[in-house]
Order: structure tokens, then C-alpha cells, then sequence
């Protein structure tokens, strides 16, 4: 026992990673698979893992818990994609695995950190193919509302968005649609 | 030797913050996976580039006017371009909170792992990072660096074709680099380069390959370079010119002054100039008047005294004793009040011609007011 322990203390890097992924399958504990996940997350952040965290099949991982139930999965799955995404063979693992829909997706979530991740994940996935979905009519639509919001981070992060990531026109014809169909204007109470 | 058992003592025995941050800092503290079940330890966020900032909050800090010992503190780890007291922000009873901001985010970065929890005046500081506070143009230049940090850092193999397409822009990026940051190593040049691939390459718009420092002047009103020399004589002035309001100690006008950067009057109101701008307008949201008075007063002072040490050629003396010459407080009451009580005075030297020597001193009546207005 004291020996395995042993064992698990000198793994290295690969070993350990490789250690919370299966934590991360076996376990029932959704308490337990939240903490996994949000360690693999963070070691998301350091691009020295990058490697290992590709021969473990960890993007697909966090791709897969986009679509879950539990918001607390769904937060840190994006954080964690929003820390690799940047690195070219990751990003187009990501766009070939057809992961912008639902980054997307997340950005309807009720949770700041989720949307803003997912805004950041955005930009970062944004190259020349993939600019016609990253920077769809919708995801324009949306940031143009989060551009207005109170958060200055996430209203900071949008205007980036419009400023550098879409054309002025793409802008400005979000921006008439919105006008007509009131979209985002919350309806008076009684 | 080391069995869970004493993972799951350790984890239990330090504060929750102190070994969070060494999980999300990835400071390697090797828990066995097993261990993460039975802890109480819970990691609450994940750490993504939008967390992090060059601004740092602190919160504890005693108020005890120590603001000096806490910059100076912080200047540790790198130079500080802002730095300000917020009043308005929610604070424990006898405590301030204070807003920094590095030049670098590496900076902020060490200062805060360096400073959290740390004991400080018999208090123990929080810190954190407060990107609430950054202008969109900081958010963009932040999401740049770490775009360029992850070239850098992935592989210098990529993007060859598009570097041939960008030649151009890149040997203007390149000299615009070597003059504003001859420091800044941590991006070299063709890690910039390829930073810059992707953006450029898919926006059509205009997206500057130099935007880091093409958007540095714009930020600023008085020019990247200009702000760049200045940057830490500012935060010497910046330094100087607190230390005075807190207690008008002489020595560190003095290093002011001998710290690199001409005597002359000019030079160092000009310099007085860029930082006040700098520093109040952007962080208060609502402006604590006392400070920018006071501020303003000793502005004054020390232009007085500058002028009569160049005149003098003589040894540096320090600034003149808070005899505040000026009258205007900023305020309709406050003056009206000020001249009734001057008028008073001067009724009562006219009418005892003894006390005349003592008219200078009628400034001096201004402090108690300006004391009772502190408290």
C-alpha cells in the first residue's frame, strides 16, 4: 500500500496525468470527476503538458464535457480548452473534431467564467477556415449583448471580439437585426 | 514514508488559498490522485488567461498610512506603472485595499504569488488579480501575449509561409520592439512573429502585428516611448510625492531627485504632470477629493521649493514645512470659510498691532480644518 503510494509519488509528468484521466473514468463520485477535471484544466494551462496531454486523449475529454449536464463540468472543460487551444496542432485537433459548435453552445451558459472562456476559446480558435463559423451571424449577435453587459471583463473580451475578430460590416448588420427583433432587451414585468 | 494518510494531514493543516494556488500555479505539488477524494481541498476555478491580469488588488492592508512600505514592496517584483488606494472598495474594519498595476504580467505574476498570505504590518494580505480593472485595450493586449507566449513556448517550427508574407511588417514589429522593450526577452522576435500569424492572416481588418506597442501609444497620451524612459522615474516621483503627503519626509525627495533624472524644474513638474494623470482619473471611480487636494498642495510646495534650490545652487534642504501656501481648497464652502476665518484674523492683528509678525501664521489656521475634514 505504502509502496504503491511510493510508486504514485515518483511518477513523472506523463504518469501522473495519465493517473487523473483514469481517476477521472473510474471514479462514481461526480464530486471527484469535477476535482479531476478541473486539475487536468489547469495543467491545460502550461504549455509543457500539451504533449501529454494529447497522447491521453484529454481534448477529446474536455470536448465530451462540453455537452454535459453539470455546469461545474461544463466550466472547467471549456477553461481547459481555453488554455490549449492556442497551440496549432491542438487547435486543429479542435476544429477537426468539429468543437467550435459547441464552444459556441457555451456561450449561452448562465455561469461568467463558462461564457468567458468560451468568448477567449473563440477568438483563439478563429483562423481562416474556421472564421466563417467562429464568427457566425449568432456569436456576432451575442457578443454585440455582451459587449453591453455590466461584467467589464466579459463586455471587454467582446469588444475585442468585434473589433478584431469581425468585419464592420458583420457587426453592423448584427447590430440592425438586433435592433428590429429586440433581442436581449429584457421585457418589463407586468 | 509518505503515505496518504500524510497527504491528507498536509493538505488539511495549510490554509485552502495556499494550496489551491500551488495547484493552479502548477508548482508541482504531486498529490496522489486518491488524495483529491478524501481531502477537503476543492479547486473552485480553473485558471485561464482571463483570470489573470496586470492589475493586482490588495486587500488587509493595515491602515496605518503605510502605502509607501506596500509599493515598495511590490516594486520587488518589477516595475509598477499605477498604483492607488481604493476607498470605495469594500473593506475589513482598519483595513485599505489597494489597486497595483505592473508593467508586466509576468510581475504581477511573482508579486502575487510572492505576497499573498504574507504577513504585512500585522496583517496578512490578500491578493489577487483584478482584471475588472483593465481597459479593453489591456484585455487585447493580454489575450496577445499569451498568444505569442504559447508560440514561443510550442514550437519555432510552424508558420514559415506566412512569416515570408508578413517579411515586411515583421522588420517593422522587430524595430519598434528594439526601441520601446529592449527588455522585454521573454517574447523574442520571431516568437512575436509567429504570435501575430494567425490574427493577421484571417482578419482582413486592420490588425497591427505591433499592436502591443502601436496600441502602448495610442494608450497613452504622451507616446509609448516617452512613457516607456519615464516609467520608473514616474514611479519614483509617484513615490516621492506620497511619501510627502503621508509625512513629508525629506529624504526621498532626495533620492527623487539624485535618482537618474535632471534637476531642473521642468523636467520634474512635466513628470508630476504625467503621473497625476495617469494615476487618479483612470482608478477612482469616484475620486476622494482630500487626496487630489492634498496632492495638488503639495504639487505646489514642491515647485516652490525646486525653484529656490535651482536659484540657490545650495544643498538640498527638503521640501518646505507644511506651511501650505496655497488658499484655494477646491471646495465654494470650504473658501468661504477659509477667507472668513482669514478676515477674522487679520481684524484681530490690526486691532493688536503686536501680533503682526504672526500674519504668515493665518495659514496656518487651515490645517485644523484640513485635519477634521481627514477624520
Amino acid at each position: 500500500m505504502s509502496q504503491k503510494q511510493r510508486d504514485l509519488l515518483e511518477l513523472g509528468r506523463l504518469e501522473y496525468l495519465q493517473a487523473l484521466v483514469t481517476e477521472f473514468q473510474v471514479t462514481e463520485s461526480p464530486e471527484a470527476k469535477e476535482q479531476v477535471l478541473a486539475n487536468l484544466a489547469n495543467f491545460a494551462y502550461d504549455p509543457k503538458n500539451y504533449e501529454y496531454l494529447r497522447q491521453l486523449q484529454v481534448l477529446d475529454l474536455f470536448l465530451d464535457m462540453l455537452t454535459e449536464d453539470n455546469e461545474i463540468l461544463v466550466e472547467f472543460a471549456i477553461g481547459g480548452l481555453c488554455n490549449l487551444c492556442l497551440d496549432k496542432t491542438n487547435k486543429d485537433y479542435i476544429l477537426e473534431a468539429d468543437g467550435v459548435a459547441p464552444v459556441i453552445n457555451c456561450l449561452s451558459s448562465s455561469n461568467e467564467e463558462t461564457v468567458m472562456s468560451a468568448v477567449t476559446t473563440l477568438m483563439y480558435l478563429t483562423t481562416p477556415q474556421s472564421r466563417q463559423q467562429t464568427t457566425a451571424f449568432a456569436v456576432v449577435e451575442c457578443m454585440l449583448r455582451f459587449s453591453l453587459s455590466a461584467n467589464r471583463r466579459l463586455s471587454n473580451l467582446a469588444r475585442v471580439f468585434l473589433e478584431d475578430y469581425c468585419s464592420p460590416v458583420q457587426v453592423e448588420e448584427a447590430r440592425n437585426l438586433s435592433k428590429h427583433t429586440a433581442v436581449g432587451i429584457p421585457l418589463p414585468k407586468d | 514514508m509518505v503515505d496518504t494518510c500524510f497527504w491528507i494531514r498536509m493538505i488539511e493543516f495549510f490554509p485552502h488559498s495556499l494550496m489551491r494556488r500551488s495547484l493552479l500555479t502548477m508548482e508541482f505539488l504531486q498529490i496522489p490522485v486518491a488524495v483529491l477524494r478524501y481531502s477537503k481541498l476543492k479547486i473552485k476555478t480553473v485558471y485561464t488567461v482571463n483570470l489573470e491580469s496586470r492589475y493586482l488588488l490588495i486587500q488587509g492592508v493595515p491602515a496605518l498610512g503605510v502605502m509607501k512600505e506596500l509599493v515598495e514592496q511590490f516594486a520587488l517584483y518589477g516595475a509598477i506603472e499605477e498604483y492607488n488606494a481604493l476607498d470605495e472598495y469594500p473593506a475589513e474594519q482598519f483595513t485599505e485595499v489597494y489597486l497595483i498595476k505592473f508593467q508586466k504580467l509576468q510581475s504581477a505574476r511573482i508579486a502575487k504569488r510572492k505576497l499573498d498570505e504574507r504577513s504585512f504590518f500585522g496583517s496578512l494580505l490578500h491578493v489577487c488579480y483584478a482584471p475588472e480593472f483593465e481597459t479593453v485595450q489591456e484585455t487585447r493586449e493580454k489575450l496577445q501575449d499569451r498568444r505569442k507566449y504559447i508560440a514561443k513556448a510550442t514550437s519555432n517550427r510552424v508558420h514559415f509561409v506566412v512569416k515570408k508574407i508578413q517579411e515586411p511588417k515583421k522588420t517593422v514589429s522587430k524595430n519598434s520592439e528594439h526601441d520601446f522593450q529592449p527588455e522585454t526577452l521573454g517574447f523574442s522576435a520571431a516568437g512575436a512573429n509567429t504570435g501575430n500569424w494567425d490574427p493577421s492572416a484571417c482578419c482582413p481588418y486592420p490588425y497591427q502585428p505591433s499592436c502591443e506597442f502601436s496600441s502602448r501609444n495610442t494608450a497613452c497620451p504622451s507616446g509609448g516611448h516617452f512613457q516607456r524612459v519615464l516609467a520608473f522615474p514616474q514611479y519614483v516621483s509617484n513615490c516621492a510625492e506620497t511619501s510627502e503627503s503621508f509625512c513629508q519626509s525629506k529624504p526621498l525627495t532626495q533620492s527623487a531627485q539624485q535618482g537618474g533624472y535632471t534637476n531642473t524644474p521642468v523636467s520634474l513638474v512635466l513628470q508630476r504632470k504625467v503621473s497625476s494623470d495617469n494615476g487618479i482619473g483612470r482608478f477612482m471611480p469616484r475620486t476622494t477629493q482630500l487626496q487630489e487636494r492634498k496632492r495638488k498642495r503639495d504639487q505646489g510646495n514642491q515647485i516652490d521649493f525646486i525653484g529656490i534650490d535651482s536659484d540657490s545652487t545650495g544643498v538640498i534642504i527638503g521640501p518646505r514645512l507644511p506651511e501650505i501656501p496655497k488658499v484655494d481648497m477646491d471646495d465654494d464652502s470650504l473658501n468661504t470659510s477659509a477667507s472668513l476665518i482669514r478676515n477674522k484674523l487679520t481684524e484681530v492683528a490690526v486691532s493688536v498691532p503686536k501680533s503682526s509678525g504672526e500674519k504668515p501664521e493665518d495659514t496656518q489656521t487651515k490645517p485644523p480644518i484640513k485635519q477634521r475634514r481627514r477624520i
